[in-house]
């Protein structure tokens, strides 16, 4: 059903995006986390930097990833002779880009949810005996699970069809970077490129259909746990 | 328990200035509405910080500002029923009961799950989703919970006030219930002072952001400087007594009273020989100087004028009838009648306005 090419530009996209949601699910819950319930010096700023790449032109925001990653500047240097990570022009890069642009979505989805539970609540577990890391994982977590799996869902649709970011810092190489967004705009500048851009396109519905689908699934499960479904 | 407070408490505008030793089994807290009962179980659950001074409760230090010490509320050991129950709702009854109880060393559960659920009847609940649960289901689990934590202090923050009357009623021989199984010093805030009086030994009284008094109710209420401050806590007389004959052709129970007098109310269904409390708005109740004939008024009792207390445009009277009763009327009722301490006058009121309680 798919050609050797389409099963490339499909699996990278997939592995690209995915990558890049596990790298941010951790961060991403405990940011939202700390922006709802902590209050700290500099917050607005931090809450700000976490946002930037929302309001940014995504090309700005490859363009800061690639000054700071490449070989030349110190961040890019340490990556490379210490782990042997190199980003620009590869598919690392390419996750990076895209996580980077997901992250904010992720962290308001979970903030918003984190946001809306009932601090008495939580208040009351601690009057159990429970301290605040076991508050956190038996409490918030479980009431906040339908806003962050949403926020996943969504970072990872932004994932999938992060464009200008990842152009800029990782470039359009077929394996490394030619993820379907990518695939699809290099195949309308093609001659007789349209069939290739229908197929690419269908693919590009079904996966995003698939991920929405298994969110409702899962959203439906927690929503019984929650006696709200 | 035996609590020493010398703490500041700052929430907004407000301040509480807390100080004062509160030795007692099951304390009531109550006062006017923001006079600072919810800070001052705040306070104790560790929930709100102070801004000055000391907490100690049964020798143990919980917080020392000067010191720079504040137990953290998981580390206290105080159980909390709130005003809304906060039952965990992803979990169901059986998990929230057991959600303190889990966390505690097997040597530290003195209070058993069996025994709370026979006592508090919660075994047809054990399945049900906590979100499902009517509100006095609720906080009957919510009280399950906090006795699981086994805590060395319990604390009632108006488990009741979300509850409409009849629910009230019902859930209120459970509170009584569970202290006389498990001998728990409890902290109970109300704005109702009827319902204390029916699960307290002591009571405390908050106002202006001050204890204004502390002790049995019947040592607060004799102290005349603290009557105004009682009646606006919704001061209610609670006489005591059993039920003598019922007459259901009246619809009237005849209720004798400790002390000798007799009392009608509206009938109701407990048999004779029951014990009752009698409830009783000061400002249902008349006074006379001398025996009135061709009134509504079932109740006429006889007694003596104990003290006479005026605040602003309030007066109340202390009447010995037995048990002594808080009567209130207007200034000009005391100079026109020449009610002063001694004098005898008759106390009159509705039997509808009597309500009873087992």
């Amino acid at each position: 059903m798919l050609s050797p090419a389409e099963r490339e530009i499909v699996l990278l996209s997939l592995q690209v995006a995915g990558t890049a949601l596990l790298l941010m699910a951790v961060p991403g819950i405990a940011m939202g986390w700390l922006l709802a319930r902590c209050r700290f010096p500099g917050k607005t700023l931090v809450d700000a930097a976490v946002h930037l790449p929302l309001v940014l032109p995504p090309v700005v925001t490859g363009w800061v990833l690639l000054m700071a990653c490449s070989r030349q500047a110190p961040l890019g240097r340490v990556l490379d002779d210490w782990f042997g990570i190199r980003l620009v022009f590869d598919w690392k890069g390419a996750v990076l880009a895209a996580a980077v642009m997901g992250f904010p979505l992720l962290v308001r989805a979970v903030r918003l949810a984190i946001e809306l539970i009932d601090r008495d609540t939580e208040r009351a577990a601690a009057t159990c005996g429970a301290p605040p890391w076991r508050v956190f994982a038996t409490v918030t977590l479980p009431l906040a699970a339908p806003g962050i799996l949403a926020g996943l869902v969504l970072a990872f649709a932004r994932c999938l069809g992060e464009f200008g970011a990842t152009i800029t810092i990782a470039g359009n190489i077929p394996g490394q970077s030619r993820t379907l967004p990518l695939a699809i705009w290099q195949y309308t500048q093609t001659p007789d490129g349209d069939g290739m851009v229908w197929r690419l396109v269908t693919f590009s519905v079904i996966i995003s259909l698939v991920a929405l689908a298994i969110s409702a699934w899962m959203s439906r499960r927690l929503g019984a746990r929650l006696g709200a479904g | 328990m035996r609590l020493e407070l010398a703490a500041t408490v700052q929430r907004g505008r407000f301040t509480l200035q807390l100080e004062g030793i509160v030795t007692s089994g099951a304390c009531g807290v109550f006062g006017p509405s923001g006079c600072g009962k919810s800070s001052l179980l705040g306070l104790l659950a560790g929930l709100v910080r102070p801004a000055r001074g000391r907490v100690v409760l049964d020798g143990e230090v919980l917080d020392d500002i000067a010191a720079g010490l504040h137990v953290p509320t998981h580390r206290r050991r105080i159980g909390v029923v709130f005003q809304q129950g906060h039952l965990l709702p992803h979990l169901d009854v059986q998990a929230n009961l057991r959600y303190g109880e889990r966390l505690l060393a097997l040597a530290d559960r003195r209070v058993g799950f069996p025994e709370v659920v026979a006592l508090l009847d919660l075994a047809g609940l054990l399945d049900r989703r906590s979100a499902t649960l009517s509100g006095g289901e609720r906080q009957r689990v919510a009280l399950g919970r906090a006795l699981l934590c086994s805590p060395r202090l319990l604390l009632l923050d108006e488990p009741l006030a979300a509850l409409d009357g009849g629910l009230k009623k019902s859930i209120l021989p459970y509170l009584r219930r569970a202290r006389e199984a498990f001998d728990l010093p409890m902290l109970h805030v109300s704005h109702d002072l009827p319902e204390l009086l029916h699960t307290c030994d002591d009571l405390l009284l908050l106002a202006d952001g001050r204890i204004a008094a502390h002790g049995p109710l019947a040592a607060i209420a004799s102290d005349i400087r603290l009557l105004p401050l009682l009646h606006e806590a919704g001061l209610v007389n609670v006489l005591r007594g059993t039920v003598a004959q019922l007459r259901p052709e009246d619809g009237i129970t005849e209720v004798l009273l400790e002390g000798g007098a007799t009392v009608q109310c509206p009938l109701r269904p407990d048999p004779v020989g029951t014990r009752l409390e009698l409830l009783l708005r000061p400002g249902d109740i008349a006074l006379a100087v001398q025996p009135v004939s061709g009134l509504s008024l079932q109740n006429q009792l006889a007694g003596t004028v104990r003290a006479v207390t005026s605040a602003s445009d309030r007066v109340l009277v202390a009447v010995d009838v037995g048990q002594e009763l808080l009567v209130e009327v207007t200034a000009r009722t005391i100079t026109q009648l020449g009610i002063v301490p001694g004098r005898p006058v008759g106390v009159l009121f509705k039997a509808m306005s009597v309500t009873g309680r087992n």
